[in-house]
Order: structure tokens, then sequence, then C-alpha cells
């Protein structure tokens, strides 16, 4: 028997088809995993279960029940929570009204009930005591918390739902590696009551390590089904990418050690600030420098500091064997540093607006641009954007229609334009597809092979095994560890980013 | 941002920034003390009880009309026709009263009406722009328009007297204290009881991020036009207090409240973009507009300066309120 099963739903925005066919079926014990690229349907589809997108057509059966849901309310009714991947969360409420906000206890039909509230909160906040990190409290409000633990906090909501059939949209895209290990071992628990999860990540790791069945959703249809134990990593990417499968690899062998000798792009010198601590490395031209270690050691705090995004209390940092004090992100970028955010919404797209606008502003400021042609603008954003492989309609459709992974490939060829020397990525692929992946790092590794010197943090460890020239292991603010040659090994990542500051 | 490294320089403000978290009101009362000194400083008389009691009677409807507005601005919404609301109710209230005969069974049954009136309207505003999704600030600018032509309709020139029982109960006193200390004590009671519904804390999931609030399984439209209930409801408060003060109908007298109501909101700490508000801090932000109109007044500005004065004064004490609040949250 199915817990649920979806046939043939369907979703249009206007022209657009985000589902064309989704079919799924999820078993009672097991943990289903959704796999397709960034814009193939995913999310839509969760959404659609969850009942705040209402599909176009198509049929949902619960316990092989036919069910229409209205609503998220009667989703919830019929027995569904969800995790959703922009997570719903109130900023200014506390972890405990969030975590029972979807169904607060109510005293006299009027007044909330605090203690049943507290305590009920309590329940899902002890699950995750021991990994949710410094300033984690029940009366906290999120909107103060890391990234990590505001996914936590979702987390908490969709398992306080207690629903039989759980969604969980990339549950862990800011987790480390110690919260991951815990929720899974609450997945594989809930898995034993007989509760239906549907799972979606772009880790590969993740999926072998907690799925039972993968689901392939491939230009909004679902491709297969298939059992994770009867198959391999590369047949499933192949399936999700369809023809194209000679992708370049992203996780190929590590690049060699940079020769000594070459000139320094960076070099930065006991700098201090909020967030890290005593940091000191050199990046020569054409190296790309790891920063590994678990989330919130100082990693993204240095890249936003270096680029003056951050606060710098000592120390020095040179360019190209200049003294380079960045006051604000404007003096960095005349300065020829640039810098990629994961967190696009935040730092990177200009919500709205073309895709030209969007890869052009970098180049407006360094060439001190006062009056612009579209004619010209294009001639110089077409190949920067031809470069990333990135696939858009025109140059003159909002950044909005993208999606993740080309909303990034966007943000990254603003940069291209004018050639920055140092390149700073904070965890640039977060949430983005493996293709889109594969494209970013070729194009890193050419730019490294062009003399840029990179920085790069990266979440996801494989990304910097199998990128970086060096890894420096950030713990508590601090590099704790280098590792260089043959020392990049996962169990070493792993090990120095775990022992005690 | 929270970093794992600790900084002893800014644990001082991080000290101060959960103070704010807890008492966002704190900035206000500030002023509003403030304000207190410079009024007695200017005219030692003005602190005196008798003058304090007189000051919290006039200014008491302006309170009201803050925290009616405070539950709307909670969802991210606004209501620009709440001053139209308490006009409306005030002539309706005072027309009732004469013609029912201003006996105590008149002016009750009067004020009932007068909550109902209240409740209609936001009820009113919520459908608009809840239900049929119009925007807020356009939609009830339309209803305060449509409002003030029924209570033209209902008293076209203004001056209509209420009965004394009722202003002189609320100029009065009663067991020796001033009747307007009893209006502030049940205020309090009901202020504390609202803070501890659920649909309050629905109304700032609201205003927090209503998509998400959505997806949460909140039910959005239902609780957008509750909040406009709640604010017609302390709109019509508003009314009476102002009827107890001014003694008489006047179908223009809240027109211009509306935008000091909206001004209380903001000085008090609350956040215009809803999800982040304190009833409180509009009580004290309507005070201290208040103060500011007395010290103008105590200060001996020449009439025709009195405006201009008012103006800039209001504005410095929204500076000084706003920025404290950024830069402690900062």
């Amino acid at each position: 028997m199915s817990k649920l099963r979806l046939n043939g739903v369907s979703k249009a925005y206007g022209a657009t088809l985000a589902l064309r066919r989704g079919d799924l079926e999820v078993a009672a014990g097991e943990v289903h995993v959704l796999m397709g690229s960034n814009g193939s349907g995913k999310s839509t589809l969760c959404k659609i279960i969850a009942g705040s997108v209402r599909p176009d057509g198509g049929q949902i059966l619960i316990n092989d029940k036919p069910v229409t849901i209205s609503g998220p309310q009667s989703a919830r009714v019929a027995g569904i929570g969800i995790f959703y991947q922009e997570l719903s969360l109130a900023s200014h409420r506390s972890v405990e009204e969030n975590i029972c906000l979807s169904a607060l206890p109510v005293k006299a039909g009027l007044f909330v009930d605090r203690a049943a509230l507290k305590a009920r909160a309590a329940r899902y906040i002890a699950l995750f005591l021991e990994v949710a990190g410094e300033g984690f409290h029940a009366e906290a409000l999120v909107g103060n918390l890391r990234a990590d633990q505001r996914q936590l906090v979702e987390i908490m909501k969709a398992l306080a739902s207690e629903a039989p059939i759980l969604i969980f949209d990339e549950p862990t895209s800011a987790l480390d590696r110690a919260q991951v290990d815990r929720f899974f071992e609450i997945l594989r628990d809930l898995k034993g009551q007989g509760r239906g999860i549907i799972f979606i990540s772009h880790r590969m790791d993740e999926i072998t390590a907690i799925g039972d069945r993968v689901t392939i959703i491939r230009d909004g249809e679902t491709i297969e089904t298939l059992k994770l134990s009867e198959t391999n990593p590369a047949t499933v990417i192949r399936l999700m990418v369809g023809g194209a499968s000679d992708m370049p690899a992203a996780r190929s062998s590590a690049p060699a050690v940079v020769q000594t000798g070459a000139k320094a792009a960076i070099s930065v010198r006991n700098l201090s600030g909020k967030g890290f601590r005593d940091v000191s490395f050199e990046v020569a031209k054409g190296e790309i420098l790891g920063l590994g270690g678990l989330h919130g050691q100082g990693q993204s705090a240095l890249l936003r500091a270096i680029f003056g995004a951050g606060t710098v209390t000592s120390g020095e940092v040179t360019i190209g064997g200049e003294r380079y004090d960045a006051r604000s992100p404007r003096d960095a970028i005349r300065r020829g540093c640039a810098y990629v955010s994961g967190d696009r919404g935040r730092d990177g797209v200009i919500s709205g607006r073309p895709i030209i606008e969007n890869v052009t502003p970098i180049h407006y400021l360094r060439d001190r641009l006062m009056v612009a042609r579209p004619s010209s603008l294009r001639d110089k954003a077409m190949p920067a954007l031809e470069a990333m492989h990135t696939k858009f309609a025109s140059l003159f459709h909002p950044i909005n229609s993208l999606s993740g992974g080309n909303q990034q490939k966007v943000i990254i060829a603003r940069w291209l334009i004018d050639r920055p020397d140092v390149l700073l990525l904070d965890d640039p692929t977060k949430g983005i597809d493996l293709q889109a992946k594969a494209d970013l790092f070729a194009l890193i590794r050419q730019l490294a092979a062009e003399g840029l010197g990179i920085l790069l943090y990266s979440s996801e460890d494989a990304e910097l095994l199998g990128n970086a020239n060096r890894i420096l292991v950030f713990n508590g603010g601090s590099v704790t560890r280098e590792l260089t040659g043959d020392d990049r090994t996962r169990y070493n990542l792993y090990q120095a980013a775990y022992e005690a500051a | 941002m929270t970093s794992t490294a600790t900084d002893t320089r800014s644990s001082g403000a991080a000290g101060l920034r959960s103070w704010l978290e807890r008492y966002p009101f704190l900035p206000a009362l500030v002023i509003l003390i403030a304000l207190l000194a410079l009024n007695g400083l200017f005219s030692p008389n003005s602190l005196s009880f008798r003058s304090l009691t007189g000051l919290l009677s006039t200014y008491m409807a302006l309170v009201m009309l803050a925290i009616a507005q405070t539950y709307v601005v909670s969802a991210g919404d606004i209501d620009l026709s709440a001053g139209a609301t308490l006009s409306l109710v005030n002539v309706a209230i005072v027309v009732l009263m004469e013609r029912w005969g201003g006996g105590a069974g008149a002016v009750l049954l009067a004020l009932a009406l007068g909550v109902l009136i209240g409740l209609a309207c936001g009820l009113i505003n919520g459908i608009v722009v809840a239900a049929l999704r119009l925007q807020a600030i356009v939609a009830t600018f339309a209803t305060s328009i449509f409002f003030t032509g029924l209570a033209l309709y209902v008293m076209p020139v203004a001056g209509t007297p209420a009965p004394a029982l009722f202003w002189r109960t609320y100029g009065g006193r009663l067991f020796g204290l001033p009747f307007v200390f009893y209006v502030l004590a049940a205020l309090a009671v009901l202020l504390y009881l609202l803070s501890r519904t659920r649909i309050v804390t629905e109304l700032l999931a609201v205003g927090d991020d209503q998509q998400a609030a959505y997806q949460t399984g909140v039910p959005v439209v239902a609780v957008r036009i509750k909040g406009y209930l709640l604010c017609g409801l302390f709109s019509a408060l508003s009314a009476f207090c102002l009827t107890g003060d001014t003694a008489s109908g006047d179908p223009l007298v809240g027109g211009k409240m509306t935008l000091y109501s909206v001004a209380a909101v903001v000085l008090g700490g609350s956040a215009l973009a809803g999800g982040w508000t304190t009833v409180v801090g509009s009580l004290l932000g309507a005070l201290t507009i208040g103060l500011v109109n007395s010290l103008v007044f105590f200060m001996g500005t020449p009439s025709e300066w009195q405006n201009f004065v008012q103006g800039l004064a209001i504005l410095l004490v929204l500076m000084a309120g706003v920025l404290a609040g950024r830069r402690a949250r900062a």
C-alpha cells in the first residue's frame, strides 16, 4: 500500500510549464529521494503536495484514497508536514513560537497556552540539543540565529506537525556534518515508525546515506523511480541530465599544488575581525585556496571582511604587493576584488530586474560608466554569460525567471566583464544543481589557470577536495590546520574540522 | 550576525540589544521622561497632578487610536481610515445619546452601538484589504472618505453637545480618583489579555512574512480581517474618550488624528513593515506627541509658529527614537 501517490500532476505559471507530469509513489517507512536539476519541478511538486500551490491537473491519493488539497491547512489535516527550501519562519518570533505556529495550543478558545507551547517545542528542540550550537534556545528570536540554526528550526517545525507524510525540500543545505548526522538519525527513527518521507538534496553522499528509493525528474516530468541499492550515482546523474551525459567531472582529481615562486595575488597577515582572529595566508596567482571546516567558523566572515562588507579590527591585507584595506565593497571592487555569495537573494540578485542589469553593475562601477548603449553592453555581457553556459531566453527577461543555478551564473558573469585579480567565493554552489556546479567549477579552474587568485569556501567537502590546491581548516574563527598535497583527504578534513579548537 | 568569537567590546551593545528586543518601547520611554522634564523646566506647574490628569484625558483618544493602528500595523497593514472611523462613532453616539434623552441607559446603549459601528468599519476595511486584496494604504484612504461622508450625513455641522452625564463622568472623579485613571487601568488589563491571545501572535506572524505564514497554515485573510476588527474596536473606544474630552460631536474631528496615530506607532518602536510592534510603545508614543504639543505651548511659542515648532519637535523626537533603536539593534 502506498502512503502517497501522485498521478500526472501538472502546474503552469503563465506560459511556463513548471511541472508537466509529476508522478510519485511514496511507501510507508521509506525515505524517498527526489532528484532533478534546479528548475526541473521538484519544489513545485512538493508545494503541490503541501497545498501552497494549487495544481492545474492530476490526482493526489493518500492511503489510496483520492484527496483534494485546497491549501496548507487542508494539507495539514490530510497528514502532510513540510520543510520549505526557502524556510517559512517568522524572524521576529521566538524559536518555540515558530515551531508551534501552524497549530498554536489554545486555552479557552482565545489565549495561547504558553505552558503547552513550551512543552511541545521543548520536545523538538531537545532532539538537536547537542548540535544546535551557541545562542540557540527556545526563546531566541529566529532572526538572530545563524543560517544553519534557522534551518534546524524549520526542521523542528516540520517534525512538530507529527504528520504521517513528511517532505524535506533541501533541509541540509546550511547544516554542518554533525547536524546532518543527527537529522539523519531522526529520519531513520521516523522511518521505523512507518512515516513516508520525501527528501531532496543536492549532495550525493547524503542521498546514498539516507535514501531508499529515488525518483528522477527532468524538465517537469517524472523520468524513473529506482531503488538506490540497485543503482549508482553515475546512473542517477545520467538520468538527471538526460542526453548530455558527457558532463565535466566536478569531483575529478584534485589539482596539483601550485609550484612555489609564483607571485602572491593576495596575502593576509594576522587579520582579525568580528568572527575570525589572527588569520594569515597567501594565495599565489593561479592558486585556489580552499577554506574548510564546519559552518560559521569564520570562513564567511573572513571573506566578507576582505571584501569590505565586514569588520576588520587588526592585521593587514595586500593585493598584488600593494596595501589593501577596503572600507566598503565599492572600494574593494575598484581595487580588483570580486565576491560571490551562496546567499544570492541577499548578496547577489537584483530582484525583479532584467538579466542585463544584473550582469553589468560591476562594469558600471569599474569603468565609471555614465551613459551606456544596450547594444554595446550586450557585446560585453554575452561572452561572460556564454563562458558560464548560462541558459536564458533574452537579456531583457527578469532574473527571477531563471532557475537558482542560472541566476548564480549571471551573478558570476558580472565579475567576468572586467577581470578581477582576486575572486572570493563564499559557498557559491549553495542550492544549485549538479550541472550548474560542474559548469561553475570548470570556469573557476579556468580562471585560476589565467592567473587569478581564488579563495573558495564551500560547505561541501567534495568541492574543496576536488578543486582547491590547499585547504585551510577553520575552527572557532581561526585556522587550525592546513592541508596540502596528499593530506587533502576527506578523513583529514573531517578530523581537522571536528577536533576541539 | 552571531559569531563564535566573542568580542568584549560589543557585549555592552549586545546587552542593550537584548533589552530592546524584550522592551522595544524603551527609547520612547526615555524620550517621554525627557519631555516631562522639559515641560517641568518651562512650567513647573505642568507637572502637577491636575495638569497631568488633564493631559491624559486629552490624549487618551490618541492613545487609543495609536493602539488601534498598532494591531493592523502588526500584520503589515495600515489603516488610514482610523480617524474617520473615530469621527463617525463620535457623531453617531452624540446624536443617539441626544435623541434618546441623555440618561444612563441611553448613554450605555449608544456606546454599545458605537462599538458595533467601529467593528463594522473595521470589517469593511478588512474585507476590502484582505479579501479583495487592494493596497491597504489606498483602500483605507478611500474608505476614510466614505466614512467621513457618512459622518457628515449623520451630523452636517459640528457642535451638537454630548449629554452632561457622559462628559462629566469622563472628566470627573470616581472614589476620589480621576475617571481617566480607571480608563487607563482597564486599557492595561485589556492590552495584557490581548497580548496573550492567539490572534495577536498570528497577526505578528503574518506581518513578519505573509507568504511564510500562509505556508505554515495560518489563515492569512481571516487574521488580517481580525486585525482590522481590532482596529475598528479601538477606534470606537478612542471616539468615546474624545467625546468625553470635547463634550461634543464633530464629523471631521478624527481626520488629522490618523497620521498622528501612525507617527505614535513608529515613535513607540514598532516597525511599520509589520511583525514587530509594541502596544505599550504606541501608548507612550501618543503621550509623547501630547507632551510635545504642550511643551510648544508652555515655551510660549507665538501662535503663528506653533505648527512649525510642533512639526520640528516631532521630527526630532522621531529621529532620536528611531536612531537609538537602530543603533542598538545593529
